[in-house]
């Protein structure tokens, strides 16, 4: 409880910064909303062309697209230092964070919001309404899966980034990773043969990103509920456990910095 | 001609400090491969689905030799639109503004210089992703014709991403225009799908835009060579050179008098 009431009093601290530069924040949202539009065009053209990819047609893309996008920007606008955990675990600046009476880990990610994921996810829930998917019980079922979808992104995050604690800077590695999970997250995952698709589950979880979330939320399943449910605790404790691994290891930056 | 070496001589620093650190070259080239693999994936269920091994004058291994190109143009050019916002927020642009060289002429030869071993390792990976996957391009020829392009194609991104980055002058950060710019050149450059796949309406409107001569025109040159399709690409990349870089000097000169340092 009183995590909770520290994460909601950093968040407001981070939305109102960020909206100190109010035209910049804009800007970000519209611009990233307007990128999303414009990169799902593509596939609009694609499927007008090739109907559908093994029975994965344009209406599944939406879905498909919407809760990566609202899933991805709900990491960013939360818990955006997740993206750069790497780069403050190999400069020493895990510091400032150790010596304050909070949780390490959970203070570290949620210090900044990425003002773009607010585009991310607004533009999620418009592509879900333009699927033709959209009903009461299936937005319901969207907000759920679009937690649960944030959830293993964010665990991913960390538990690449925290590579860092063992092998020092690592932004290539992370970002290559991270490139891989959005990319196969917004593919039909129709295209995958049985040893792709285990790699989808495991080492890149993009199908519990993208594909799971979509099939949960176009109709109800036990299955597909019990992946999500199983794969977003299971990715979040392996995270937690290799960040507090890695943390034995951290050796200070004695660095004299502030952090904004 | 001084001139000229004086350039010439910040491309090759550049060139040499992109070979500083091999391994975060190489970490970066590696992002081809899963995008050529996904490409593979897509594209081989699509011919099957279509029941035809050619598609549009394209057959499987040329669309896939051709998006092996066209992600090696994107991928190799180096992102000048944020360096440019970065040293104009970071106030690091009045050390480059006050030095006796234009300001223009150092960004292009400093792009041209990161860009080379990018696109070259780019090419590397990517080609030897695709060659195990569908085997050698039809026309091995078609890549030593298509350089030419491949730098006229740099040329032209380094003419809008100059425009985007000159709107740091007066918005400061510009990465909203660069996303969409982004998603405009994969639109109508046909940096996913090869645009002979689109409607017939999007495919004239695509290929008259600079677009298509930045990304389209060199990949569809490397995959189906030829002297008339050469020329044609050529001269249509000329003229949008011409124009686009006409209207980047005039932006500059009307952006050079809105700029405000800060610190430096």
């Amino acid at each position: 409880m009183n995590n909770l009431k520290f994460l909601l009093a950093i968040w407001k601290a981070n939305l109102q910064s960020a909206m100190e530069y109010r035209i910049s924040f804009l800007t970000q949202m519209i611009g990233m909303m307007a990128n999303n539009f414009l990169y799902f065009a593509i596939w609009i053209i694609f499927f007008d062309r090739f109907k559908d990819v093994r029975g994965w047609g344009v209406n599944d893309m939406y879905v498909t697209f919407g809760i990566l996008a609202s899933a991805f920007g709900l990491v960013s606008l939360l818990f955006g230092n997740a993206f750069m955990l790497s780069d403050i675990i190999s400069k020493g600046r895990l510091d400032y964070y150790l010596s304050m009476p909070k949780p390490v880990l959970l203070h570290a990610v949620s210090s900044r919001m990425i003002a773009s994921g607010m585009g991310d996810f607004a533009y999620g829930f418009v592509s879900y309404a333009l699927s033709g998917y959209l009903t009461w019980d299936g937005l319901a079922r969207y907000v759920l899966a679009m937690l649960l979808a944030a959830t293993v992104f964010a665990a991913f995050l960390i538990l690449t980034q925290s590579l860092a604690f063992w092998f020092g800077t690592m932004s290539n590695f992370s970002n290559l990773v991270l490139n891989a999970m959005l990319t196969f997250g917004i593919y039909p995952i129709t295209l995958f043969d049985n040893y792709a698709k285990i790699i989808l589950f495991t080492i890149i979880p993009a199908a519990l990103m993208g594909a799971i979330p979509a099939e949960f939320i176009r109709g109800f399943t036990w299955q597909s509920l019990s992946q999500l449910l199983i794969g977003a605790s299971g990715f979040l404790g392996l995270a937690i456990f290799v960040f507090r691994a890695g943390l034995r290891r951290y050796e200070s930056g004695s660095a004299i910095q502030i952090e904004v | 001609m001084k001139t000229f070496s004086k350039y010439w001589s910040i491309f090759q620093i550049t060139l040499i400090n992109s070979l500083a650190y091999p391994g975060e070259l190489v970490g970066r080239s590696l992002m081809i491969i899963p995008f050529m693999w996904i490409f593979y994936q897509l594209w081989k269920v699509t011919y099957s689905a279509a029941g035809a091994d050619v598609i549009s004058g394209l057959t499987l291994r040329d669309t896939l030799w051709y998006l092996m190109l066209a992600e090696t143009i994107e991928l190799g050019r180096p992102p000048i639109a944020r360096t440019m916002s970065e040293s104009v927020k970071d106030g690091s642009i009045a050390y480059i503004l006050n030095k006796p060289y234009d300001f223009l002429w150092y960004q292009f030869s400093t792009a041209m210089g990161e860009s080379i071993f990018r696109a070259v390792l780019n090419a590397m990976f990517g080609g030897l992703t695709i060659w195990l996957l569908v085997g050698a391009p039809n026309h091995p020829e078609g890549f030593i014709i298509a350089i030419p392009a491949v730098l006229g194609a740099w040329v032209l991104h380094f003419c809008i991403n100059a425009m985007i980055g000159l709107s740091a002058f007066v918005v400061e950060d510009v990465s909203a225009f660069t996303w969409v710019y982004q998603k405009l050149a994969f639109i109508f450059g046909g940096m996913l799908i090869p645009l002979d796949f689109y409607p017939q309406w999007l495919q004239v409107i695509a290929k008259a835009m600079p677009f298509a001569s930045a990304i389209y025109g060199p990949a569809r040159l490397f995959v189906t060579p030829s002297l008339e399709l050469f020329i044609n690409v050529m001269s249509l990349q000329l003229i949008w050179i011409l124009v686009l870089s006409l209207i980047l000097a005039v932006v500059y000169r009307r952006g050079i008098t809105q700029l405000t340092v800060n610190g430096g």
